[in-house]
């Protein structure tokens, strides 16, 4: 079971169409991204569906590993949920694939933390619904 | 349809801001924004010498919204034929005043009243203090991981920017100096009476690494208002026009909502974008602008603004700062009312009065022989600029 989690935790809309598929990809523990067939364009944020290039776009499993684009530490309790994760070291990841998402670290201080280090993605369980795609290290 | 380069034509210099007003800034003000958004236009249609019978449209921020017909109603105007609301927060101040401006350019309306009244001096009043459960489209992107408050959503185009062109923290506080030295001499800025040192910069505590104290601006209640008008209309009137010289909005392309970090590949910010329709528009040039509000919720912003808006290039917008070259006396000053930093934050709204002012004339830090002047909105999110000139 996930943590008990606080009440005021920023969870995601699920609901979302757009991004349902992240969100479902999260939970059964893969980081899945939407591209065009064909040209390989990597879409994010994702598009909607009936988009007018809707018919060319696709999910798939990304390879979950990319390099510290910039990053900022949180010391002080801004937000009640967020508290027993301070220093809250937040990212900026540019993945292989290209995009730049927004995540946090774990498994890593904010010591140790530098410009283009490699990181890969794990996963962390906010609810029975919400899994949340993180980053480590890659060593 | 391309757009109407015509109706900007149409625009240039013949629109003209010829009334400003505001309250007196404060931590706590005690009114509603409904309220205050009253008193500040009154404030300003009597600087114009102009009456609310004159007034025939009305343009203002959509964040903490006010609402046209109550003001309308208190204010005892007529009757609203044109209204707008700005999305955006600091993005929106100067969008206010080419709506506006389009406005009367095209025959929608003749005299606008444009304000921001906004009440956030207080800790539980900020919109990021109130995040609750199911956050939707654009938020889910960020606030998930903690990506929340302003100053990490910014901090991670300021530490990008040190990391990439050796922007230091002594730049930042060349910014944080300079607007509070100008603050130090107006009379109306909520940091009037409190100088600022580098050691004292420096010593700032951690607000979200690699931001500090200093790097920060002020939370402000305040209210403030301009009028624009034909320039027609307005050289019958009391007050020397600052004519709307060129005006912009932008979203950059895949534009997202504060997060905004993948509309380029090189992280530029939405600024980039409306500079570029700001200056195509423009007879002027950034050589000419005697001074330049940049807008400033933190520090870094006003660095990537001075290379954004081409005052040098990219990566040298640290350097930019030093010896004193944007201070007053210096090549060009910026935020010569003390801006968000240390005159007041009104999502920039302030930023647009003192460029009056430098127009005028009138300013407490006055640039001698001001010709002209840049407005601002703020950086990453969809933003607007205006670049105003005397007669």
């Amino acid at each position: 079971m996930a943590e008990p989690l606080h009440p005021d935790y920023p969870l995601p809309d699920l609901d979302d169409p757009i991004m349902r598929p992240f969100w479902d990809g999260a939970r059964d523990g893969k980081l899945v991204l939407q591209r065009e067939r064909g040209s390989g364009t990597v879409h994010w944020p994702p598009k909607p569906m009936y988009w007018k290039g809707g018919d060319r776009l696709e999910w798939f499993q990304a390879s979950g590993r990319g390099r510290i684009y910039s990053y900022v530490v949180g010391y002080e309790p801004f937000l009640p949920a967020f508290r027993d994760l301070l220093p809250l070291v937040m990212v900026l990841v540019e993945l292989d694939e290209g995009p730049r998402l927004v995540g946090y670290m774990v498994n890593a201080t904010p010591e140790e933390m530098r410009f283009a280090m490699p990181v890969r993605v794990v996963f962390k369980r906010l609810t029975d619904r919400v899994t949340l795609p993180v980053w480590e290290p890659a060593r | 349809m391309t757009v109407d380069a015509d109706l900007f034509a149409r625009i240039q210099d013949r629109i003209a801001i010829v009334g400003i007003g505001h309250l007196p800034f404060a931590k706590d003000i005690g009114r509603p924004i409904a309220d205050t958004a009253v008193e500040a236009i009154q404030l300003a249609l009597e600087d114009a010498g102009l009456q609310a019978e004159d007034v025939d449209g009305m343009s203002m921020l959509e964040m903490e919204d006010t609402h046209e017909v109550s003001i309308a109603r208190r204010l005892g105007v007529r009757g609203l034929r044109w209204w707008s609301k700005i999305s955006y927060g600091g993005g929106a101040s100067c969008a206010t005043v080419m709506h506006a401006a389009a406005a009367i350019a095209s025959g929608m309306a003749s005299t606008v009243v444009c304000h921001r009244a906004r009440n956030r001096g207080s800790r539980t009043s900020r919109p990021w203090s109130q995040e609750r459960v199911l956050v939707r489209d654009d938020k889910a992107l960020h606030t998930p991981w903690g990506l929340i408050r302003p100053v990490d959503v910014i901090g991670m185009w300021a530490h990008r920017h040190m990391h990439e062109f050796g922007t230091k923290r002594e730049h930042f506080g060349n910014v944080a100096i300079a607007a509070r030295k100008h603050a130090n001499r107006n009379p109306h800025a909520m940091m009037r009476d409190r100088p600022l040192d580098m050691a004292t910069y420096l010593a700032g505590r951690v607000i979200g690494y690699p931001l500090h104290f200093f790097d920060c601006c002020l939370e402000t209640d305040g209210a403030l208002a301009c009028i624009v008008t034909s320039v027609e209309r307005a050289r019958d009137l009391r007050r020397k026009p600052a004519l709307v010289h060129s005006v912009a909005q932008a979203s950059g392309p895949n534009p997202v909502h504060l997060a905004n970090y993948n509309n380029t590949r090189t992280m530029e910010t939405t600024s980039v974008f409306c500079a570029k329709l700001l200056w195509e528009r423009s007879a002027l040039k950034p050589a000419d602008m005697g001074c330049a509000q940049i807008y400033d919720a933190f520090t870094p912003l006003v660095i990537t603004g001075l290379e954004d808006y081409g005052f040098c290039k990219r990566g040298e917008g640290g350097p930019f700062t030093e010896g004193g070259r944007i201070e007053l006396g210096g090549a060009l000053p910026v935020l010569t009312s003390g801006g968000g930093l240390s005159e007041a934050y009104v999502h920039g709204f302030n930023l647009i009065l003192e460029a009056v002012r430098q127009i005028r004339g009138t300013s407490t830090n006055q640039v001698p022989g001001c010709r002209a002047t840049l407005v601002t909105g703020a950086s990453g999110v969809a933003t607007s600029a205006l670049v105003l000139r005397g007669e």
